[in-house]
């Protein structure tokens, strides 16, 4: 267990630095990797953003004052990666957003690093019909398996305001996979 | 004979922990029927060694970032500003002397052109300072009573604009 402030001091100093942010990269790799993952999906443009956020996190050390937790921090950078990359590339291909998350979806099923069943793809399709906040939030308490108090700290939303949202996302996800 | 003397007994503190018990138990039957319907895997992978190599990665990129600037020599400055210079002199004489026949209108714009000023420009306009632009009379009342609010909206709007959730009272729904 890593002592939070004592890596957030060492990341600052120069000569501690370095050691410092391998460790950072080594403990939060992994959970940050499948919050990206679950927003854009693809393994590649996962590994793009995962790399923007760890160097958005290093560059930015310096002006992280320790109002809220280094993890909750990190977080939301690579919500707000994550979230910007999608419109970049929705801008690119000059598509909406629905149309981005259907060919978001339609790629899944090429892709080499998804071995989900069809329910499991079905699941990818009832979350990707959910509008992006009831989406992230779905993710983080689904799969991520956070509590409110975390999310909301990630997301600055009220913790009854974020189980509402859930609750609404829960019945929406349901009832699309009992459609058929 | 005493027909209600209690002859049974119950483990001690039973009554005083049956609530939470009981609330631990729905809550337990609650994600099971869940998982019933939805799996909790996302059936996502990824490539063989990926996190392993992660680090240095990112290392390889961080060191690479400075040596993408490159410094402007004077010599390439002065050429850079004479070419500036020339393009600025022969830019104004032409402009001077070719009349301008007709000025750019709002509806000569692309619709493109449009969208792209309003979605790379952050204008920061309020919602009082949309209403106020935009004119009344093209507004008809069945524009608001026709348009049912879905659910999320009201959601996300409560969201943005409330500050205390609870004291709307809503009902808890807690999973």
């Amino acid at each position: 267990m890593i002592v939070e402030e004592t890596l957030v001091n060492e990341l600052k100093q120069l000569e501690t630095q370095a050691k410092a942010f391998e460790v950072l990269v080594n403990t939060y790799k992994e959970r940050l990797y499948w919050h990206i993952r679950r927003i854009v999906l693809n393994h590649d443009d996962t590994d793009d953003v995962l790399q923007n956020t760890f160097i958005k996190v290093y560059k930015n050390i310096d002006n992280f004052n320790g109002d809220s937790k280094l993890y909750s921090w990190m977080y939301r950078i690579a919500t707000n990666e994550a979230l910007t990359f999608l419109k970049k590339k929705s801008k690119k291909l000059r598509v909406s957003d629905t149309e981005l998350q259907d060919k978001m979806i339609d790629n899944l099923q090429a892709d080499v690093y998804f071995e989900g069943d069809e329910i499991q793809l079905k699941l990818q399709k009832a979350v990707a019909t959910l509008p992006e906040k009831q989406k992230l939030i779905f993710n983080m308490k689904y799969f991520e398996e956070m509590k409110y108090e975390e999310i909301s700290n990630i997301l600055d939303t009220s913790v009854g305001g974020l189980k509402a949202s859930y609750h609404l996302a829960v019945k929406k996800v349901e009832s699309f996979l009992k459609e058929d | 004979m005493n027909k209600n003397k209690n002859t049974f007994k119950t483990p001690e503190g039973y009554f005083e922990k049956f609530s939470d018990t009981l609330l631990d138990k729905i809550s337990d039957l609650k994600s099971g029927q869940e998982e019933t319907v939805l799996p909790k895997e996302g059936g996502f992978t990824i490539p063989d060694g990926y996190f392993g190599s992660l680090h240095a990665n990112i290392k390889n990129r961080l060191d690479e970032e400075p040596s993408k600037v490159i410094a402007l020599h004077g010599r390439q400055k002065f050429y850079y500003y004479a070419a500036a210079a020339v393009a600025a002199i022969v830019f104004l004489t032409i402009g001077i002397r070719t009349t301008i026949n007709e000025t750019p209108t709002f509806e000569s714009l692309a619709k493109i052109e449009i969208e792209d000023y309003f979605e790379s420009n952050d204008l920061g306009l309020s919602t009082y300072e949309i209403a106020e632009v935009i004119p009344v009379d093209n507004l008809e009342i069945s524009d608001i009573i026709d348009n049912l609010l879905e659910d999320e909206n009201i959601i996300e709007y409560l969201d943005d604009s409330i500050e205390n959730f609870e004291e709307l009272n809503l009902t808890d729904y807690e999973y």
